[in-house]
């Protein structure tokens, strides 16, 4: 583990998370050093890193309320000091509702808690959601997604029961879309927008799988792109344009160590900071 | 007949969300000195329709102690109460009144700090989730196995038993708020207001009856 994060990308490990090392190692294989960095560890050397991300699991077992008691801890000073300054800041899935509950997405009122991460309303079932979905790129504001084009569609999993994106404040919602603020949807596989089940799999408003701030250096979203890294990790019988580079990849160990279509938010950062 | 059904719920063993809300609440929202006691149950509120009281709470009792949904009998201990309309006495003397269970949620308070004379009161706060289809799915779920009563109204949710200093009962109300509603990073904890509501459904000003 690093105690030196200048110029590395730290993935803060709340007591409960359980996607730090497969984030650590996306972000690895995207180009950029990175390393875990304890949620107790001295927050000063979190303001060396070069960009923050919060990853999956159960932050303190989501008690209360997913995400909201990390929200409240003291590295998210720091946290809150980094983001304000325009650094890169990521949340994936419990991430993002830590980054919620913290105020910090969608971010037009600092640190107000303006949205919430409901838990998932489906047709035919409730609780915990796990299976693969696709998601349609929106606008190109939010610098984790500069190596994607807009409409350019993204197979990636979800594993949640609290991924409904929900406000009852009618401006929030007209705020976040004059913004642009929505970047990333859930979809059908050829993009289309559909807000049943299971194509929108948690009754998400405005079909949003993921919300920046205005300033696009913070986003929140629910999907795991460190699960869809690397082509080994896609599904066979995912449909779309992903479902031929998967179907070659078949029994030739080489090819499925290219890249999956997930790996890209991390790859933005790469473009990001060096260019 | 109608009569009114209140099924309370809490853990047999600490209750890990409690502790985490309570360190929360005084060492990281700095609600310390306010705050003298915390207790967390799970909650369902009924208007049930049946021929008298008694059948009433027997029916509930036989279908709730056994089903998981409500109750696990090897972790949770449980309060059924019956209001019923037209009943001249009770069980436990309080006319109308009938109960099952073995929890007793109006004897129930822990402090966890020195209490000293500091005017106290306790707050019961309802947390339910907003347009949610979880009352109707408890009321279907015992309609479809209760014997001669059908539940007509279900309100289900958490109930937060707050005890906190305070200097009325509105003053409590506020700083109840203050700790349950989430409005900032820095402000409250327990409910998310943009799916979930909050109601105080009951205050007790402590210093009015003998504390335990």
């Amino acid at each position: 583990m690093p105690d030196n994060f200048s110029g590395k990308v730290a993935v803060i490990q709340f007591p409960g998370v359980n996607c730090e090392s497969e984030t650590v190692r996306a972000v690895r294989a995207a180009g950029l050093e990175s390393g875990i960095f304890r949620w107790n560890m001295p927050p000063r050397l979190l303001g060396e890193a070069l960009a923050v991300i919060l990853p999956g699991g159960f932050s303190y077992q989501d008690r209360i309320r997913a995400g909201v008691v990390a929200a409240k801890d003291t590295i998210m000073d720091k946290l809150s000091d980094f983001a304000r300054d325009g650094k890169p800041v990521l949340g994936i899935c419990n991430g993002a509702q830590v980054l919620v509950e913290a105020g910090f997405i969608p971010g037009m009122h600092w640190e107000k808690i303006d949205l919430a991460l409901a838990p998932n309303v489906m047709s035919d079932r409730e609780g915990y959601y796990c299976n693969w979905v696709h998601i349609r790129v929106e606008g190109n504001n939010c610098l984790w997604m500069n190596k994607y084009k807009e409409g350019d569609i993204i197979p990636v999993p979800v594993a949640h029961a609290e991924g409904r994106f929900v406000t009852n404040d009618k401006d929030i919602i007209n705020d976040i879309r004059k913004n642009n603020q929505i970047v990333l949807r859930y979809c059908t596989e050829s993009g289309d927008l559909d807000s049943s089940f299971p194509v929108n799999p948690n009754g998400s408003v405005e079909n949003a799988a993921g919300i920046c701030n205005p300033q696009g250096n913070v986003l929140a979203m629910m999907p795991h792109p460190e699960r869809a890294s690397w082509l080994r990790q896609v599904p066979e019988d995912i449909s779309g344009k992903w479902k031929a580079k998967r179907r070659n990849a078949c029994c030739r160990p080489e090819k499925m160590e290219e890249e999956g279509p997930g790996l890209a938010f991390f790859a933005s950062l790469v473009k990001e900071m060096v260019g | 007949m109608k009569a009114r059904a209140k099924l309370w719920v809490k853990l047999k063993v600490t209750d890990l969300v409690v502790e985490t809300a309570w360190l929360t609440l005084t060492e990281k929202l700095e609600f310390g000195d306010i705050l003298y006691g915390l207790a967390k149950y799970s909650c369902w509120f009924m208007t049930c329709e049946g021929s008298d009281s008694e059948s009433i709470i027997n029916a509930l009792d036989r279908v709730i102690s056994l089903d998981s949904a409500f109750t696990n009998q090897n972790k949770h201990k449980y309060s059924l109460i019956v209001e019923g309309e037209n009943r001249s006495s009770g069980e436990d003397g309080k006319e109308g009144v009938l109960r099952r269970g073995d929890l007793q949620p109006e004897k129930d308070f822990l402090f966890r700090v020195e209490v000293g004379s500091a005017e106290l009161y306790v707050c019961d706060c309802l947390v339910s989730e907003l347009e949610s289809d979880k009352d109707k799915s408890y009321a279907d779920r015992l309609n479809g196995r209760l014997d001669g009563v059908f539940v007509s109204e279900m309100r289900a949710g958490l109930v937060w038993r707050m005890i906190v200093r305070a200097d009325s009962k509105d003053d409590a109300a506020e700083k109840v708020q203050k700790m349950a509603v989430t409005r900032s990073r820095r402000e409250g904890l327990l409910l998310n207001p943009h799916y979930q509501e909050f109601e105080i459904i009951s205050t007790l000003n402590l210093s009015e009856r003998s504390r335990v």
